[in-house]
């Protein structure tokens, strides 16, 4: 054989420099939308609050730590005001922060690893098992999810326990994140279901069979790197909605006082009469964190979403 | 329409509440030993009473299926149990005087947005550009990312603590005597007049950003030029040829959104202590007053189902092609 | 094919488009004022204000259409004449790009927001409808100019019954009842070949074949003068495609019907019409009765164009192709736009844009290899 033979250190680094490539091309097409930098501006200073509250307010004040008076309105001292315990708002506001995006973070987690396996595999397997997998994902797209989700975590709170604690994070974290994770995966089963399915049909899937590869082998290196544009401005944008979820299931009281999140924090608010009281300041620093880092997901997901999966459309 | 297509509808429905049901079932059977942990609150019964009492509620009967099937017959009968927290009221009472103020605040909120917000999108969608579509949209992007409570919380302060315009909670004065009806009426709409713009407004914004787009969308279709190819005026092509097809995505919209509008109707309820449903179902929560959840879980998910049929039913009217 | 061209109107105008357009109308003129007569007789409905039913039916001098590109203009038709007459059918055929479209819908003024008309005019009846706008502009769209789109599948409001959509124009724009209006309907499918019942079908109802006839039907309605079709079969499979252009010779015989036909297919165009104008970049190569110029094509690009074609009864041989791409519009080539392409370019092809002239056959050319001095031949 004359032909110089292909290495495998060749092949190698030809895909890397196309992932490089391709890397460069997406970071080029995605600092050219003003929205989606500002989302992202708008994250990394929460992110950067979230990962160390206490570089910036000291530790989480309690009961017993609580620093000011009953309710004060903002001052020197208490830039934020205090709560109905004396608690300085920033410093709850700050490690809301973390709490906040912590349970957010693993909620999008569960929800996405769920919703993508179960429609990469309902959409590449077919048949029967689509049909049963795709039947139980409509039926919970129908539900309403918010009340399933508000009786599930009674249910699974009387099942650990209050006080139950996994390396040093109470439980009860663990129980809105299961709860939001196993009432939203549906859409996204949906909308990963019908990528895998255009995917299926294309041709390489067709080769990758022929010359042998297993289901479980195509699906995980053919299929999954071609939906994977879809699964990451889905993430996004189910990272923004956990959040508001998991406010909104605090809020009615199914949170943790002791890790306040936001929402927690406006539950408290609400029981202690804030709003009637006009103890402004006590609501509006996680109200506006919520709405903030709300409308940052949804910024960086519709542009990732722009950049990932350009829509052609033709016109005359 | 054909029969065919609102029959199938109907059977689907039908189906998904089945579905619902059997589910509610198995989910307060979760619990291990739930039933019987109501009985064990209570230490002053006896084990000879707590054994009467299981075999009086069907609780030493297989779980499938005699229970299920005894579960099933009372429901369908309008057997809901008793409720925990209200001492022995059947739950279907409790529930039957929280359902109207629930219907109308929610009711006319939606009312109110679909009227409000398709218009305000169809507008701005029509005339893209200019101050009322940028700032429209803006607006409504912010609304989008507040939950429907923080709008309430944000009002109430505003008007009702700052200003005095309205009063803070609840749906009538306590302990208020009225000279006549209208005096009656007159508190009512008051006490209604903030909740319900809190509903109105965190609806509006998502309608009328749907719409816009929907509408932008149809603007593009080749059908548009065909009508202005015909001559006809702008109105003309607007009412009787983008309009109808804009409104398709809307109606699905107003379809999905009603499982998403339930959050926000609990929460609503709680800022304003409004005496709906919301307010109920967090208090039941708080008393971990089961037999009380379980019978709003089953109404908010049929109300879910059977709205999402009318939604589907309307949607083959507008558009023929699911029809076939 | 009627002949509507009497040999022997040599006289070129020395490259000025006015003077070579008169001088193809005057040609036909001695049939014109007898088309004017057709015309007047045959409608039903009145003239527009203004208009000599006399005077050649539709006359286009020096159409300019630019495409506002952020800073740049892209010229997309760029010095367009031509002229209809009365019960003629002209086709105009070029590459994807080459304007034909343009040209078509700026008769109307149908374009997207960033284009505009900037120059020329635009004679309907002798009135020129150029820089008509707003209600003047639409009573004559499809009272006089009405369009048969392409892939009727869009061009169709699909949650509207297709006779109501039929009935539509004669309901507003001529002012019948709805009852008159949708009897029209039904009279027009039955002309298209379409059982009126099928009328109330919805446009996804329909295969693709009784679409396009329907939309036909559509731009009957108001009895327009001049129907464009604009590309009316390309998205057709060919059993399909032979139906249409039946139908459409059977309604030019039966009605006397004006047409213009914008198809990238020659073959089509030989089929149907009487006159063809290749159009290449916003220009127009060459223009003339479809017999002459397609056994005699004198424009470079045409003859490429009709060697592209495989025929049927030929030797066969290689297909040849055109290298290179059409120019972008928004920088078009000095002088003749299709001098880099053609094979035949001379010096003074980068340099001057050709002039049209026209011949004794009725052709016009607007090429550097024929220039004005060598007309008459």
């Amino acid at each position: 054989m004359s032909a110089p033979a292909i290495q495998p250190d060749d092949l190698g680094r030809a895909r890397l420099r196309l992932r490089l490539e391709a890397i460069r091309g997406f970071a080029g097409r995605f600092t050219r939308r003003p929205d989606g930098l500002l989302g992202l501006a708008i994250l990394t200073v929460f992110v950067v609050l979230a990962v160390a509250p206490d570089l910036f307010v000291g530790p989480l004040e309690t009961a017993t730590t609580g620093s000011g008076g009953v309710l004060d309105p903002p001052s020197a001292a208490h830039l934020l005001g205090t709560d109905e315990i004396g608690r300085d708002i920033l410093n709850l506001t700050i490690h809301g922060t973390r709490i906040s995006m912590v349970i957010g973070l693993l909620a999008t987690v569960v929800t996405v690893l769920l919703g993508s396996v179960i429609g990469i595999v309902a959409g590449f397997v077919g048949g029967w098992l689509d049909t049963v997998l795709m039947r139980i994902t409509d039926f919970f797209l129908v539900l309403p999810t918010f009340v399933l989700a508000l009786i599930l975590a009674p249910i699974i709170l009387e099942l650990v326990g209050t006080d139950a604690e996994l390396f040093g994070i109470r439980l009860t974290l663990l129980v809105i994140v299961i709860v939001i994770g196993v009432t939203s995966w549906a859409s996204t089963a949906r909308i990963i279901r019908s990528q895998a399915l255009s995917v299926k049909e294309r041709a390489f899937v067709d080769r990758a069979r022929v010359i042998g590869s297993g289901s479980g082998h195509i699906m995980l290196h053919h299929i999954l790197p071609n939906v994977l544009n879809l699964i990451v401005a889905n993430t996004v944008l189910i990272f923004g909605g956990a959040i508001l979820t998991e406010t909104t299931l605090s809020f009615i009281g199914l949170g943790d006082p002791f890790q306040p999140s936001w929402g927690q924090i406006l539950n408290a608010a609400q029981t202690a009469g804030a709003p009637g009281l006009g103890a402004w300041w006590y609501m509006a620093p996680p109200a506006v964190s919520i709405v903030l880092v709300v409308l940052a997901f949804t910024l960086v997901g519709s542009a990732l979403d722009d950049v990932l999966n350009p829509k052609l459309r033709v016109r005359r | 329409m054909g029969g065919r297509y609102l029959g199938r509808k109907l059977l689907q429905a039908f189906g998904t509440i089945i579905m619902i049901v059997v589910l509610n079932f198995l989910l307060f059977r979760l619990v291990p030993g739930s039933p019987d942990r109501i009985l064990l609150r209570n230490p002053n019964l006896s084990p000879a009473t707590i054994a009467a009492t299981r075999q009086r509620w069907g609780l030493d009967k297989p779980l499938i299926p005699d229970q299920l099937v005894a579960y099933l017959e009372s429901t369908a009968s309008g057997d809901l149990g008793y409720s925990l927290k209200f001492r022995g009221q059947p739950v279907v009472d409790v529930l039957a005087d929280r359902i109207w103020p629930t219907l109308i605040l929610f009711g006319l909120g939606e009312a109110i947005a679909i009227v409000v917000g398709l218009t305000l999108g169809a507008y701005t969608g029509w005339r893209r550009g200019g101050p009322v579509d940028y700032v429209g949209n803006g607006l409504s992007l912010v609304l989008y990312a507040m939950p429907y409570f923080i709008i309430g919380m944000i009002l109430l302060m505003v008007f009702a603590t700052a200003l005095g315009w309205f009063p803070t909670s609840g749906m009538f004065r306590i302990g208020a005597s009225y000279g006549s009806w209208t005096d009656q009426l007159l508190d009512f709409l008051g006490h209604l007049a903030l909740p319900l713009t809190t509903v109105a407004i965190g609806l509006i914004g998502q309608y009328s950003i749907l719409m816009r787009s929907s509408v932008i969308d149809t603007l593009a279709e080749d059908y548009i030029t065909t009508a202005r190819a015909k001559g006809l005026t702008e109105d003309r092509i607007l009412r009787a040829h983008a309009l109808p097809n804009a409104m398709l995505p809307a109606v699905t919209l107003v379809a999905i959104n009603l499982g998403y509008l339930i959050a926000g109707a609990i929460t609503v309820e709680v800022v304003f202590n409004w005496p709906g449903l919301g307010t109920l179902t967090v208090d039941a929560l708080t008393a971990r007053d089961y037999p009380v959840l379980q019978a709003i879980f089953l109404l908010l998910s049929v109300a879910v189902v059977l709205a999402n049929m009318v939604a589907d039913l309307v949607y083959g009217l507008l558009d023929p092609r699911v029809r076939s | 094919m009627t002949d509507l061209h009497a040999p022997g109107e040599g006289a070129p105008g020395a490259g000025s488009p006015a003077a070579s357009s008169t001088a193809s109308s005057g040609a036909s003129g001695a049939t014109g004022a007898g088309a004017g007569t057709r015309v007047a007789t045959r409608r039903q409905w009145p003239l527009p204000k203004g208009a000599d039913p006399d005077a050649p039916l539709l006359v286009v001098k020096d159409l300019r259409t630019y495409f506002t590109l952020g800073d740049q203009q892209l010229r997309a038709v760029d010095g367009v004449s031509f002229t209809l007459n009365d019960g003629e059918a002209l086709g105009i055929a070029g590459e994807s790009g080459c304007g034909k479209t343009t040209t078509a819908l700026s008769l109307v003024r149908l374009l997207p927001a960033n284009a505009q008309v900037t120059g020329g005019e635009i004679k309907l009846f002798g009135v020129d409808i150029a820089h008509k706008s707003g209600a003047g502009l639409r009573r004559y769209r499809w009272r006089e100019i009405s369009i048969v789109f392409q892939g009727a599948m869009n061009a169709l409001n699909p949650v509207r019954r297709v006779n109501e959509q039929i009935a539509e124009p004669v309901e507003v724009r001529l002012g019948l009842g709805r009852a008159a209006a949708l009897r029209r309907a039904g009279e027009l499918l039955e002309l298209v070949g379409i059982p009126p019942k099928r009328g109330r079908a919805y446009p996804h109802e329909l295969s693709g074949g009784m679409r396009q006839r329907a939309m036909i039907a559509m731009a009957l309605a108001c009895d327009p003068a001049v129907i464009i079709g604009d590309e009316p079969t390309t998205a057709l499979d060919v059993m399909v495609q032979a139906q249409i252009l039946e139908l459409l010779e059977r309604l030019r015989r039966e009605l006397g019907l004006s047409l213009i036909l914008i198809t990238h297919d020659l073959s089509v165009i030989a089929e149907t019409c009487d006159r063809v104008m290749v159009m290449y970049a916003g220009k127009v190569a060459e223009e003339g009765p479809v017999e002459v110029i397609f056994r005699t094509p004198r424009h470079p690009y045409t003859q490429k164009l009709l060697a592209a074609f495989p025929n049927i009864h030929a030797d066969r041989r290689t297909l040849e192709v055109i290298p290179g791409s059409p120019p972008d519009l928004r920088t078009p080539p000095p002088g003749c736009r299709f001098h880099p392409r053609c094979s035949f370019a001379m010096e003074v092809c980068s340099r001057e844009v050709p002039p049209e002239v026209t011949f004794a056959d009725g052709v016009r050319v607007a090429c550097h290899l024929h220039p004005p001095s060598a007309a008459g031949s």
